[in-house]
């Protein structure tokens, strides 16, 4: 399927009811859609073979147009990406609903009642999703009038009320804060005995209000800074794809070079990233001995960074139009004398781990997830991958300079956590091989085209670029104020946090760390949406002094 | 075969020997281009202010005290040593130091201000008027449109209960804009 064949399908079917498309995003099919007959479309577009990614509200009532909802779909087979436009007036924001029938959008349609005000009716689970439970309401952040920096009053004695467990289970809580999942996420568990029937997910603790911030705020090329710090692992990701979708929504070129030198840091990440979830799983299942020896191998790649970027993460190398810093000759050979070191360790702990009956054990049948239900969830990257899915977007919607590069896309077919360990480190293998072609093919040339002049407002831009742990979706509208009218973010953990619950189920407690590692969850990134949230009032406050007391005292 | 996986891990364990780093005893030096904090050479700065313009972190302030004098202040306990002032200063002014070791109990450690004389118009008197009129003062413009050296725009203060007097008490600290009661 092309997209003028989809146009004519859509058309076909639907009439009037589909119009467009709007040159405003010239190189995706931007489609306006009725707002009644949105679930229908949306719909028929997942009939088609469609992956649904995430959706964008915005605030459009400045320029008269009411309240906007795109969803974004992606065609991966076809190589190619749609999105759906609709507009509400904006005294009443509702939107039909597509979650019964498309139950990933549940999280988006969520945001935006809680950020934008919108009304879904038909939303199975219309709870809060992203705000405190504190914040008042009839105040939505996004919106335009509310100034970046509110601070309403907090309130006492509010509480997130979570599902209601299913008969005949117990609520084991896990987190806030909890010892496996390094960063803060509720979750709860319902349990029969040790088998898990059932968890709902309070999380979003971690707002920064950086989308908010970014609208608001900052300028075009000061947002590369601040977007490599949504995620303390994948920073290199965030800043290509926003950098990439301001590029194409405004049409500037980035040279050839530029682009090498982005892959080239873009799998510098990868393998790091990878080693440090091996270990991190390793870490989960008990088994230090990997934890340890992961990043003893993950080290020296740290090292490499911070030899050709100047920091060991937050590389800072990409701006608008290109790259900030050149590699060198030296740097080169640099690069393929740490990249043949990691190649041979990652080899010996390959052999030594793969074959060990206590990772299989521990992993094989854990987190069972079928590859119906998986694409149903519209999971991403590895853990996708594991069940058999083969999508990757630098082979699907090649971005940067992936057309020239030859890999494969390692998956697996065995729907759980074991799967996820295998494509991970095969991964780390078909990186090495892409930073080798980047070495070779890279042509001279300069590394940067700065933009000259105003960008053109109003101009639609996605992105996709595969992170280490799935795919990230940005999407920029561009304004007028020498920064985005709309900067969405949608980290992959935003999409695998929600298949989670179904990965849980029927499975041990005791794998509940590794099932949730295994989307190598990034809470910061899912969470990084809009204003600084405080803390629910509690009923008692305890000082560091009585904690440290009642620690000492064994919690007598 | 798992024995073989517990001698192979055996192998992987003792082969790389010792790794751990005699640092802090053993001092470490950074790479040759790592970005660690900046400094500002005051004989080369012109007071374009290009750097507080373009600092994502909004960590550069710039103030005009009279038309002689621009104060440019660096705080760097919000500095995120991106580098990209050091990129875009015209002058190369300011250099990204090897210096990574900056752990210290007060901020100011981690200033650096400078206090440049800006000539005047010898016709006029004054030529940097706070208005957007000339190109040195369009280009730092947008840096300083938000910031003012004396209500720096953070408030962060840990105290083990939250206290309505502490936070009372901190206002000459620009606070984030409150709604009603």
């Amino acid at each position: 399927m092309t997209q003028e064949t989809l146009l004519q399908t859509l058309r076909a079917e639907f009439g009037a009811a589909v119009t467009g498309p709007d040159p405003a995003a010239p190189r995706r099919l931007l489609l306006d859609v009725e707002r009644a007959r949105l679930p229908e479309i949306a719909r028929r577009l997942i009939a088609l073979g469609a992956r649904y990614q995430v959706g964008v509200g915005s605030d459009d009532r400045a320029r008269g147009l009411g309240f906007g909802l795109i969803h974004l779909f992606a065609f991966d087979k076809s190589g190619f990406t749609t999105a759906i436009r609709t507009s509400a007036p904006a005294e009443t924001p509702e939107f039909p609903s597509i979650t019964p029938d498309i139950p990933v959008a549940g999280w988006t349609e969520r945001e935006y009642r809680d950020l934008l005000g919108f009304r879904f009716p038909g939303h199975p689970k219309p709870k809060k999703l992203i705000l405190a439970d504190d914040w008042p309401d009839g105040i939505y952040p996004l919106r335009k009038e509310v100034p970046y920096n509110l601070v309403p009053p907090a309130a006492e004695d509010v509480a997130y009320q979570l599902d209601e467990a299913p008969p005949g289970t117990t609520m084991v809580p896990v987190g806030p804060f909890h010892s496996s999942l390094h960063e803060p996420a509720h979750f709860a568990v319902y349990v029969d005995g040790e088998t898990i029937k059932g968890c709902d997910y309070r999380g979003f603790m971690t707002h920064r209000g950086i989308e908010k911030l970014c609208q608001t705020q900052v300028s075009y090329n000061e947002i590369p800074f601040v977007a490599e710090r949504i995620c303390g692992i994948c920073g290199s990701v965030h800043a290509t794809a926003y950098a990439q979708s301001v590029e194409e929504a405004a049409g500037l070129a980035v040279p050839r070079r530029a682009e090498f030198i982005r892959v080239l840091m873009l799998e510098l990440e990868r393998i790091h990233s990878h080693l440090l979830w091996l270990g991190v799983a390793g870490h989960l299942i008990g088994f230090d001995t990997v934890f340890m020896h992961a990043w003893r191998v993950r080290e020296p790649v740290m090292w490499l960074s911070e030899r050709i970027t100047g920091n060991r993460k937050t590389y800072g190398m990409v701006v608008l139009g290109g790259v900030r810093r050149d590699i060198s000759p030296e740097t080169a050979e640099d690069i393929r004398s740490v990249l043949k070191k990691v190649e041979a360790e990652v080899l010996g702990l390959k052999a030594a781990i793969l074959k060990d009956s206590l990772i299989h054990k521990r992993t094989k049948g854990v987190g069972h997830m079928p590859k119906a239900e998986a694409e149903r969830w519209s999971l991403v990257g590895p853990v996708a991958r594991a069940r058999s899915i083969d999508i990757d977007a630098r082979r699907d919607h090649p971005y940067a300079a992936y057309n020239e590069l030859s890999f494969d896309v390692p998956t697996a077919d065995s729907c759980d956590v074991w799967g996820t360990v295998l494509v991970r480190l095969l991964e780390v293998f078909e990186s090495v091989k892409i930073m080798r072609q980047v070495l070779d093919k890279m042509p001279a040339g300069p590394i940067l085209a700065a933009p000259q002049e105003a960008l053109p407002a109003f101009r639609h831009g996605l992105s996709m670029v595969e992170a280490p742990r799935g795919e990230s979706v940005h999407y920029v509208i561009t304004g007028e104020e020498n920064r985005p009218e709309r900067w969405r973010v949608r980290a992959p953990t935003y999409t695998n946090l929600q298949g989670v619950p179904r990965m849980l189920l029927d499975n041990q407690f005791a794998d509940f760390p590794i099932i949730v590692g295994s989307i190598d969850p990034c809470y910061s990134c899912t969470d990084r949406a809009v204003v600084v949230e405080r803390g629910t009032g509690r009923e008692r406050v305890w000082d560091r002094a009585e904690l440290t007391t009642l620690s000492r005292a064994g919690g007598k | 075969m798992w024995i073989t996986s517990k001698f192979k891990q055996i192998v992987l364990a003792l082969k790389p020997g010792r790794v751990t780093l005699g640092y802090p005893l053993t001092p470490r030096t950074a790479p040759e281009n790592f970005r660690g904090r900046p400094a500002w050479d005051h004989t080369k700065c012109l007071g374009c202010g290009g750097c507080a313009d373009h600092c994502p972190a909004r960590t550069i302030l710039l103030r005009d005290v009279c038309p002689e004098i621009r104060v440019l202040l660096y705080d760097g306990s919000r500095c995120t040593y991106c580098g990209r002032c050091a990129e875009i200063c015209p002058e190369k002014a300011i250099v990204m130091t090897p210096d990574f070791e900056l752990a210290t109990g007060s901020r100011t450690d981690l200033a650096q201000s400078l206090e440049l004389f800006m000539l005047t118009c010898s016709r006029c008197g004054r030529c940097y008027d706070m208005e957007n009129r000339n190109a040195v003062d369009r280009l730092g413009l947008r840096g300083y449109r938000y910031d003012n050296l004396e209500a720096r725009t953070v408030l962060r203060r840990t105290t083990e209960r939250f206290e309505p007097d502490v936070l009372a008490a901190t206002e000459t600290f620009e606070r984030p804009t409150r709604m009603e009661e």
